[in-house]
C-alpha cells in the first residue's frame, strides 16, 4: 500500500505544483568601465543556507547568523563566480554583505570589484554557485557598460556578456574623422607643416620664400608630409593600443603641444626644409594621443583590430578633407604678399598657443 | 515702454508661476517616461543581527546524514532524500525542492539508463518542471521493462493526458485499474472522460469507488478529481461538496484550495475566496487571492498584484516557462492586458493541453477580440469532441466576440 500511496503523492505533485513559487535564481549585477568592474552577487538567503548551513537549526535564519558566516560566504562566491576577459582573469575583491529583498525572496548581496587585464567588455562570467544543491538554479547576469546593458542566464556553463552590439568599423571611422577635426592640436600641426608647401624648396634658406610655379611639386610636397605623418601616427597608434609601448598621457599631450610649436616655428625661422621628416618624427607622438582616445572609448577586446582599422581610416579621411580644403586656396594665393603674411601671423600665433597648451598640460 | 514697479512684480510672479508649472510638468514627464525597472530591486541594507531574514528547513540530522551518503554515491540514500524533497514540493508547492531532488540525484541524472528507481523520480521531476518529452521517454523506457509498475503507469497517464495523447492515457488508466485497483483507475480516467461526453458515467464510477474506499487517504485525494469532474459536467454544487470533502481531510492541500477558489470566483463569490485562502505563500493561491481582492474592491489588491507582477517579471527574466498558464491569467485578470494574455496562453498551449490551458486561451482570445488566437483550442475541441461545461461556455464567449 505504501507504494500505491507514493504513486498518488507523486501524481499530486505533478498536478499540484503547476502554480507555485519561483525556482531559485542568483543575480550577478556588473557594471564595467574601462578595465574596472564593480557590482554585486545576490544569492537567495535560503540557497546560501542550503549550500553552507547558515542557520543554527531552528529554521529561522537571522541576519546575525548570515553575518557570522560572512567569510565563508565570500569564500563560496570566490570559488563559484569567476570573471575574465580575453587577456585573462579579473580577480574578484569581495566587499560587505547586505540584505536585499527581491521579488523571489530575501537575498544576500555581496559587493564586488574586479580589475581586468584588458578592457572589461565583453566579459566572460563563469557562474557555478548553488547548482550543487539545486539543479534548477540559474544565474541571471546583468551587465552594463558604455555600450548598454545586457542580460544573460547562466545555467552551468560560462556566459559571455557585452554592453550592447559591438561597434562597427564605420563607427570607428566616424570616431577617427571626428577626432582629427575636433582635436585642434592635430589640425594645427598639419596646417603648420603644409603652409610652406607652396614655396620652392632648398633654395637659399635665408632668401625670401619663393612661390613654386608648378602644381606637381607642391602636390608631391603635400603628399610627402601627409604620408609621413600618417605612417608615424599609425605606427605608434598600433603599438600603444595593442599595449607594446606605453607612455604617460601627460608626457604625450605636452609633447604634442610642443610638436605644434616646433612645426610652426619652423615656418618663421626655416630651420628644416624636409618637413616630411618633421611630420614623421613628431607625428609619432600624435599616434600615442590617438590611442588614448581609443582607450577612452572602452574598446571591447575582441573588436580591437576593427577599431584600429576604422579609427585610422577615419583619421586619414579627416586629414584628407583638411588638405582638400587647404591646398586649392593656398595654391591660388601663393604669389600674394598676403599669403606669406598669413603664414607668418598664423605660425607665430600657433607657437604662442601651443606653448600655452604645453604649459597647461605640464602643470595640469 | 515703462512698467510700473507693481506691474513688474506681477509679471515676475507670472514668470515664476509658469516656471514652477513647467518644472512640475517636466518632472512628472520624467517620472512617467523613465524606464521602470523590470525586477524591482530596492536598496540593500544591513539589518540588525536579530532580524529574521528567511525561514529555512529546520535542521534534520537524519536527512543531513542521508545527504552526505548520497553525495558519496549511496543510491538508496539519494533516492530517499529525493523522495522526501518531492514530498516537500507537493506540500509547499515550492518547485525549489524539485531542483534539490535533481541535485541529489546528480550522479545518476545524466546516465542514459539510470536505475529504475532513479528513472521514475527523474520522470516525476521532469514532468513537474513541464519537460513532458523527457518524462515520457523515461516512463516509456521504464514501462518497457516493467509493464505493471503502477506508479509509472499512473504518471505516464498524466503526462500523456497533459500533452493530449489520449490513446496512451486511456490505455494506461485501464492498466492502472488492473494493477492498482478501481479507485485509482476511476480517478485516472476522470479528466479524460470529462472531455469525451462521458462525464456523468465517469462521475458515477468515481463516486462509487470513493464510497467503497471511504476513510482511506487515497479516497480523500480522489475527491478532488471528483470535484473537477463535476465542474466539467456543469454541476458546481456537487463539485463544491467534493472539494470541501477533500479539504476536510487535508485543509492545506494547495491544489484543492485553488480548484475551490476558481469555482467560487466563477460563481461570483470572491469574498469567500479571500476567507478560504487566508494568507497564502503559494503563488497559485496568491493569484486567486489577488483576483478576489480586486473583485471585492479591497484596498490591499494593488499591493498583492504588484507582488505577483514582480515575480512574473523575475520569471520572464529567468526564461522560466513553468507558470505560463498562471502568467496568462495574471495578464488577463489583473494586468488587463489581453494581448499579453493571448501570447502567454498560446505559448502555454504549445506545452500543455489540459482543460485549464484551453480555458485561459479561450478567455484571453475573447477579451482580446482575437478569435483567430483561439483557433487551435476550437479545433482541438471539435476533433476531440470536448463537452466540458466550462470550456463550452468559454467557447461561446469567443464565438460571440467580434
Amino acid at each position: 500500500m505504501t507504494r500505491v500511496l507514493l504513486a498518488l503523492a507523486m501524481v499530486a505533485v505533478l498536478v499540484g505544483s503547476a502554480g507555485a513559487h519561483t525556482l531559485s535564481s542568483g543575480y550577478v549585477e556588473l557594471s564595467s568601465h574601462d578595465r574596472a568592474i564593480e557590482g554585486r552577487v545576490d544569492l537567495a538567503a535560503r540557497d546560501l543556507h542550503d549550500a553552507l548551513g547558515l542557520d543554527d537549526g531552528d529554521g529561522v535564519l537571522r541576519w546575525g547568523e548570515i553575518a557570522a558566516h560572512a567569510d565563508a560566504i565570500r569564500g563560496y562566491v570566490t570559488k563559484h563566480v569567476a570573471l575574465s576577459v580575453q587577456a585573462g582573469p579579473c580577480p574578484l575583491v569581495l566587499g560587505a554583505l547586505a540584505s536585499l529583498p527581491r521579488p523571489d525572496g530575501p537575498h544576500v548581496a555581496i559587493a564586488l570589484t574586479a580589475r581586468c587585464p584588458g578592457v572589461a567588455d565583453p566579459v566572460v562570467v563563469d557562474y557555478r554557485a548553488i547548482f550543487a544543491v539545486d539543479a534548477q538554479h540559474r544565474g541571471l547576469v546583468r551587465f552594463t557598460s558604455a555600450g548598454g546593458t545586457t542580460v544573460a542566464v547562466a545555467s552551468g556553463a560560462p556566459v559571455t556578456v557585452r554592453g550592447g552590439e559591438p561597434p562597427s568599423v564605420i563607427d570607428f571611422v566616424f570616431e577617427g574623422v571626428w577626432h582629427i577635426w575636433a582635436g585642434l592640436d592635430h589640425i594645427c600641426f598639419l596646417i603648420a607643416l603644409l603652409l610652406p608647401a607652396v614655396y620652392l624648396r632648398g633654395r637659399d634658406r635665408k632668401a625670401t620664400w619663393q612661390a613654386n610655379p608648378e602644381l606637381m611639386p607642391v602636390l608631391r610636397d603635400v603628399l610627402e608630409v601627409v604620408t609621413a605623418f600618417t605612417l608615424a601616427h599609425s605606427i605608434t597608434l598600433i603599438l600603444s593600443t595593442v599595449g607594446w609601448v606605453r607612455l604617460p598621457t601627460r608626457l604625450v599631450e605636452t609633447g604634442i603641444a610642443l610638436s605644434v610649436a616646433a612645426a610652426a616655428a619652423n615656418n618663421v625661422w626655416r630651420v628644416v626644409d624636409a618637413r616630411w621628416a618633421v611630420a614623421f618624427t613628431l607625428g609619432l607622438l600624435h599616434g600615442f594621443g590617438f590611442s588614448s582616445v581609443l582607450a577612452e572609448l572602452g574598446i571591447p577586446g575582441d573588436v580591437l583590430g576593427r577599431a584600429l582599422l576604422g579609427f585610422n581610416v577615419g583619421v586619414e579621411l579627416g586629414q584628407a578633407a583638411i588638405v582638400a580644403l587647404f591646398l586649392p586656396l593656398a595654391f591660388l594665393a601663393r604669389r600674394t604678399r598676403g599669403y606669406r603674411l598669413v603664414m607668418y601671423v598664423v605660425s607665430v600665433a600657433m607657437v604662442a598657443v601651443a606653448l600655452h597648451w604645453a604649459f597647461e598640460r605640464v602643470t595640469a | 515702454m515703462f512698467a510700473s514697479p507693481t506691474a513688474e512684480r506681477g509679471r515676475k510672479r507670472w514668470v515664476f508661476g509658469l516656471g514652477a508649472v513647467g518644472l512640475a510638468i517636466a518632472l512628472t514627464a520624467v517620472a512617467t517616461l523613465a524606464p521602470s525597472g523590470r525586477a524591482v530591486v530596492t536598496g540593500a541594507v544591513v539589518p540588525p543581527a536579530d532580524e529574521v531574514i528567511a525561514t529555512v528547513p529546520k535542521a534534520d540530522p537524519a536527512r543531513r546524514e542521508a545527504e552526505v551518503r548520497a553525495a558519496a554515491g549511496d543510491l538508496a540514500a539519494a533516492i530517499a532524500v529525493a523522495r522526501a524533497d518531492i514530498g516537500l514540493g507537493r506540500q509547499t508547492a515550492d518547485p525549489r525542492y524539485l531542483g534539490h531532488a535533481q541535485a541529489v540525484l546528480a550522479p545518476w541524472w545524466n546516465q542514459a539508463a539510470p536505475p529504475d528507481q532513479v528513472l521514475i523520480l527523474r520522470a516525476t521531476i521532469r514532468q513537474a518542471l513541464h519537460d513532458f518529452t523527457g518524462a515520457r521517454s523515461d516512463l516509456d523506457g521504464l514501462l518497457a521493462r516493467r509493464p505493471d509498475d503502477g506508479q509509472a503507469l499512473l504518471t505516464r497517464a498524466v503526462v500523456a493526458g497533459v500533452v493530449g495523447d489520449r490513446v496512451t492515457a486511456r490505455r494506461d488508466c485501464d492498466a492502472v485499474t488492473r494493477v492498482l485497483g478501481e479507485l485509482y483507475g476511476a480517478a485516472c480516467v476522470a479528466p479524460l472522460a470529462a472531455a469525451h461526453r462521458q462525464g456523468p458515467a465517469a462521475y458515477h464510477r468515481l463516486d462509487q469507488a470513493i464510497a467503497q474506499a471511504r476513510g482511506t487517504a487515497a479516497a480523500s485525494w480522489a475527491q478532488t478529481a471528483l470535484g473537477e469532474l463535476a465542474r466539467a459536467n456543469g454541476d458546481d454544487d456537487a463539485a463544491e461538496l467534493a472539494f470541501r470533502n477533500a479539504l476536510a481531510v487535508d485543509p492545506a492541500d494547495l491544489y484543492t484550495l485553488a480548484a475551490l477558489a476558481d469555482l467560487l470566483l466563477d460563481a461570483g463569490r470572491p469574498a469567500e475566496v479571500v476567507a478560504l485562502v487566508g494568507d497564502p505563500t503559494a503563488d497559485n493561491l496568491i493569484l486567486r487571492q489577488a483576483i478576489a481582492l480586486t473583485r471585492t474592491g479591497a484596498p490591499t489588491a494593488t499591493a498583492t498584484t504588484a507582488g505577483i507582477r514582480a515575480r512574473v517579471d523575475a520569471a520572464i527574466e529567468r526564461g522560466d516557462a513553468l507558470h505560463l498558464r498562471e502568467r496568462a491569467r495574471f495578464y488577463l485578470e489583473l494586468d488587463h492586458d489581453p494581448a499579453a494574455a493571448v501570447k502567454a496562453a498560446r505559448a502555454n498551449w504549445d506545452i500543455q493541453r489540459e482543460p485549464a490551458d484551453a480555458r485561459i486561451l479561450l478567455e484571453a482570445a475573447a477579451a482580446a477580440h482575437d478569435r483567430a488566437a483561439a483557433a487551435p483550442v476550437l479545433a482541438w475541441m471539435d476533433a476531440e469532441g470536448i463537452d466540458d461545461a466550462i470550456l463550452v461556455r468559454a467557447r461561446r464567449a469567443v464565438e460571440g466576440s467580434r
